[in-house]
């Protein structure tokens, strides 16, 4: 997908970004500091704001070929299992139990199927989020912190995951993590934002080794 | 103690069952489409019409007895019905009462969590008729928290269903009009007799309402 000369503004902040562009089966990862828009391009390409002004183009991908993962995730009011497959029940898929038992394992959750979604910790409900957002195998995936409430382990194992993955069915993923390391082992490509722009693009080992941009950085110094 | 449970009193406690029931269902069928409603559109005068809902919540049942005693009374804008002093009129004045108790709870649920659902269920693909669905799946508790009010509003109440029933023996007579009266003859014992049956009605219907909606959720809470 593609957006060009995407406006919008708020009380507070506006944002301007002239070109993002996505590559099919690529890992695109968004960094910047808080409050410089990283989300908010990110609501406006999964089509959740509307912009004030600008195109975004999705060339051939219907609403339900994308989906994006919450930093907070919402959950259903219901057990795991009918958390996992409501992508699947909304497309009139029958659950392949097969399919099922493969994404609770990876996500460990294979002895709380049939246990109350809200009753597990944050970083299971992260994971959980993750598994459903990947069960009906979307052309496209937005994610915004997803491995936020992770422990080291399930964060090394989900990324080793979507690499394996992006092997056999390769996805686009448009990430936005605070993580460096999310971003070096992931990525393909990576904006820079800072102030509601994009300030620095590329490759992560071209921009993001001596980076010229001086907000990318400090903001890299900090990290 | 049970000698009292005569014939009457079992009429009176059926008409009071009846009548309740009937005007919370009446009510919800009203109050939880128009409380959604109120929260998704958008039109010049919304603030205003939340506004008088809300006022209309705390409205004294005494008023609203007197305003559909207006409106039924034979020279009244609907006395041709002839439905003054009958369980029809009781009806109308709990609906009425009822209604805007009902759409305001759900409103205020569907204000708070609607936008997150929501966003929710585009990410994942729904479509406008699916994502309704699992609001009101979703608010499932909130409604059964604004009927279960509903309720107990409409058990509790006297004043509306005094004022167009008129407390008639054999025929408009409710429990909480029966307490009412039996008081005024002095027949405390009658009265705290039937305070308390009114007491265990109200529980028990609170009791099998949570087991039922326990069963719903299929919870099985974990850690």
């Amino acid at each position: 997908m593609k957006i060009t000369d995407i406006k919008k503004s708020f009380d507070r902040f506006s944002l301007h970004i002239e070109n993002l562009e996505t590559t099919t089966g690529k890992i695109h990862g968004i960094i910047g500091p808080n409050g410089c828009g990283k989300t908010t391009i990110m609501k406006i390409m999964a089509g959740l704001i509307k912009p004030d002004s600008g195109d975004v183009d999705y060339e051939n991908l219907s609403s339900r070929e994308f989906t994006m993962v919450f930093r907070k995730p919402y959950l259903l009011h219901d057990t795991v299992i009918h958390n996992l497959i409501y992508p699947l029940k909304i497309r009139r898929i029958n659950p392949d139990n097969e399919l099922v038992e493969h994404y609770l394992e990876i996500a460990g959750l294979q002895d709380y199927r049939n246990q109350y979604a809200l009753g597990l910790s944050g970083g299971e409900q992260q994971k959980l989020s993750l598994i459903r957002a990947l069960i009906f195998l979307p052309k496209l995936i937005f994610m915004d912190e997803g491995f936020s409430n992770m422990d080291i382990e399930g964060v090394a194992f989900f990324e080793d995951y979507i690499l394996n993955m992006q092997k056999t069915k390769p996805m686009t993923w448009v990430i936005i993590s605070h993580q460096l390391s999310n971003i070096k082992r992931l990525c393909d490509y990576v904006y820079f934002m800072h102030d509601g722009k994009i300030e620095a693009h590329g490759e992560p080992a071209e921009i993001l080794q001596d980076p010229e941009n001086v907000n990318l950085k400090r903001y890299l110094h900090y990290m | 103690m049970f000698e009292m449970l005569d014939t009457e009193i079992l009429g009176i406690i059926a008409l009071t069952l009846r009548m309740t029931l009937l005007s919370s269902a009446i009510s919800s069928v009203i109050g939880i489409p128009l409380g959604l409603w109120l929260d998704s559109a958008k039109f010049p005068g919304k603030k205003l019409v939340v506004t008088i809902s809300r006022t209309l919540m705390a409205s004294p049942p005494v008023v609203v007895g007197l305003v559909v005693y207006l409106l039924l009374m034979r020279n009244g804008p609907l006395g041709f019905m002839r439905l003054l002093f009958t369980f029809e009129a009781m009806v109308i004045a709990q609906v009425l009462l009822l209604i805007p108790i009902i759409c305001g709870i759900v409103y205020t649920a569907s204000q708070r969590n609607s936008e997150r659902i929501q966003t929710f269920a585009i990410t994942m693909g729904a479509n406008k008729r699916q994502t309704q669905i699992l609001l009101i799946k979703e608010l499932g508790n909130e409604i059964f928290f604004a009927v279960i009010t509903g309720f107990g509003r409409a058990m509790s109440e006297v004043g509306a269903i005094m004022i167009v029933g008129g407390n008639i023996r054999h025929h408009t007579r409710a429990m909480t009009t029966t307490i009412t009266l039996l008081r005024n003859r002095g027949e405390i014992n009658q009265a705290i007799f039937l305070g308390i049956i009114l007491m265990i009605i109200a529980f028990g219907v609170q009791i099998i309402a949570d087991f039922l909606r326990k069963r719903e959720r299929r919870t099985d809470e974990n850690y």
